[in-house]
């Protein structure tokens, strides 16, 4: 046998790792044996990892030390010296085998393999059950999501329909005329006959959590409160309460949730309509 | 101490040898965890388990079977992977390999460590490109190296390859440092 080549083939490497199966394991363990270059090899490798292994880590914490003593504490032999232990095995007696209890002895045997079998395949039975349950719950999210992108692209083509369909005016909001935000930008969407009012944010800042926009209709009547706009939703139709007589339409800042009458010091946009 | 003594101090359930390994190996096995869970409390608890682990679990190993750092290493990492998969660690959690590793190095105070995590820093340098990924995935992020091969389309060889070069690398610079 090729000794040299044996031990460039990296086993001795997966040896020391624990990656072999038990027949490997045995291979190695009886080569070992056999060649003194094996074994030498071998030697060296794990002198090799242990030094590595030494140097490249920090010392786990002196409380682990305590920790681990004191679980160990009630295992310990107390205060009896080494030497004292016994290490001769005690003499086993031998009970000769009468001929059916071989047979015993061969079917426990056998009972023993097919039970390491069982829990062999068991195991893998476990860890494809396993890979099959992340499978599953992948696919759920996956569900889930393509769920939720077609509520949203139902809403949107149902709001598309109705601005499509309907008569609907528009009526461009523009701060330039006011002190707050000079490049705020807003459209509204109105459809007088259907009285159904859209909103889309073209340009708008956003607000501190204690503050809405909120859209005012302005009629014969004065300013009426249609709904709160959210300036995070740009370039997306969002619906207001209905309408039906407005000449023009505002948005102003107003404490969290809207008010009754708007706060004409903090009016963001207007636009009339025309 | 000898490996055999300590690991039959150990089997006697005797304190003086596990307080023995414990200053022995518990930084290079707090490393191996440390370098796959990044949050430290998290990687603490991680080591407090797997080094009770070991000391319960003793008995059950088999000198034969491969060196004691070696087994006690497994336990580590496997620890540290498993906790690294199961549902309490955020993605947040995880390092995010060499580069994270060898900045955290170079931040940390202590002249020591500074020495140190320098010569660490040269050792990676080392590497070349494919050898430092894989010991980024392996020894940094945990994968074993079938899942490096799945993963990145490297043929399950190749890899193995690369983990033996890379392993090499460091061994025969270690002696610099």
């Amino acid at each position: 046998m090729d000794i040299q080549s044996y031990i460039a083939s990296g086993k001795l490497e997966l040896f020391l790792l624990g990656e072999l199966t038990e027949r490997e394991r045995e291979e190695v363990l009886a080569l070992a044996k056999t060649y003194p270059e094996i074994q030498k090899e071998l030697d060296e490798l794990e002198e090799a990892m242990f030094y590595f292994d030494n140097l490249t880590g920090p010392e786990p914490s002196p409380q682990v030390k305590e920790k681990i003593f004191a679980n160990l504490e009630a295992d310990f032999k107390k205060e009896e010296p080494l030497k004292a232990a016994p290490v001769t095995p005690k003499e086993t007696q031998v009970v000769p085998l009468s001929p059916w209890k071989k047979f015993a002895v061969a079917a426990s045997l056998v009972a023993l393999l097919a039970s390491a079998a069982a829990i062999y395949f068991a195991g893998k039975y476990y860890d494809t059950d396993q890979k099959f349950t992340a499978l599953l719950l992948d696919q759920q999210v996956m569900a889930d999501n393509l769920n939720q992108v077609k509520l949203q692209y139902e809403e949107t083509d149902s709001r598309l329909d109705r601005l499509v369909s309907g008569d609907f005016k528009r009526v461009e909001m523009k701060g330039t005329g006011f002190e707050m935000q000079k490049d705020a930008k807003v459209d509204v969407f109105w459809d007088q006959k259907a009285q159904e009012v859209f909103v889309a944010v073209n340009n708008l800042n956003s607000l501190d959590a204690e503050s809405d926009y909120q859209l005012w209709a302005i009629g014969k009547d004065g300013p009426v409160g249609i709904g709160l706009v959210n300036p995070g939703e740009k370039f997306t139709l969002q619906q207001m309460q209905a309408v039906a007589e407005a000449g023009a339409f505002a948005i102003t800042i107003e404490p969290k949730g809207g008010s009754k009458a708007p706060t004409l010091e903090k009016l963001v946009v207007l636009g009339e309509v025309a | 101490m000898q490996e055999e003594q300590l690991i039959e101090g150990l089997r006697a359930r005797d304190r003086k040898t596990t307080e023995y390994l414990y200053e022995k190996y518990s930084r290079a096995l707090f490393a191996v965890i440390a370098r796959i869970v990044s949050d430290k409390d998290i990687a603490e608890e991680v080591f407090h388990d797997a080094f009770i682990k070991i000391t319960k679990k003793i008995d059950s190993y088999e000198e034969s079977k491969g060196r004691l750092y070696t087994w006690m290493a497994n336990i580590c990492r496997n620890s540290a992977i498993d906790k690294l998969r199961s549902k309490e660690i955020s993605q947040s959690g995880k390092t995010n390999g060499i580069d994270d590793f060898v900045y955290g190095l170079e931040s940390q105070s202590g002249t020591m460590e500074q020495v140190e995590a320098i010569g660490v820093k040269e050792l990676i340098n080392n590497l070349n490109e494919d050898q430092r990924f894989i010991i980024d995935h392996i020894y940094f992020k945990g994968y074993t190296h079938s899942e490096v091969s799945e993963e990145f389309d490297i043929p399950l060889g190749t890899v193995k390859s690369r983990v033996r070069a890379a392993l090499q690398v460091l061994k025969k610079n270690l002696h610099r440092i």
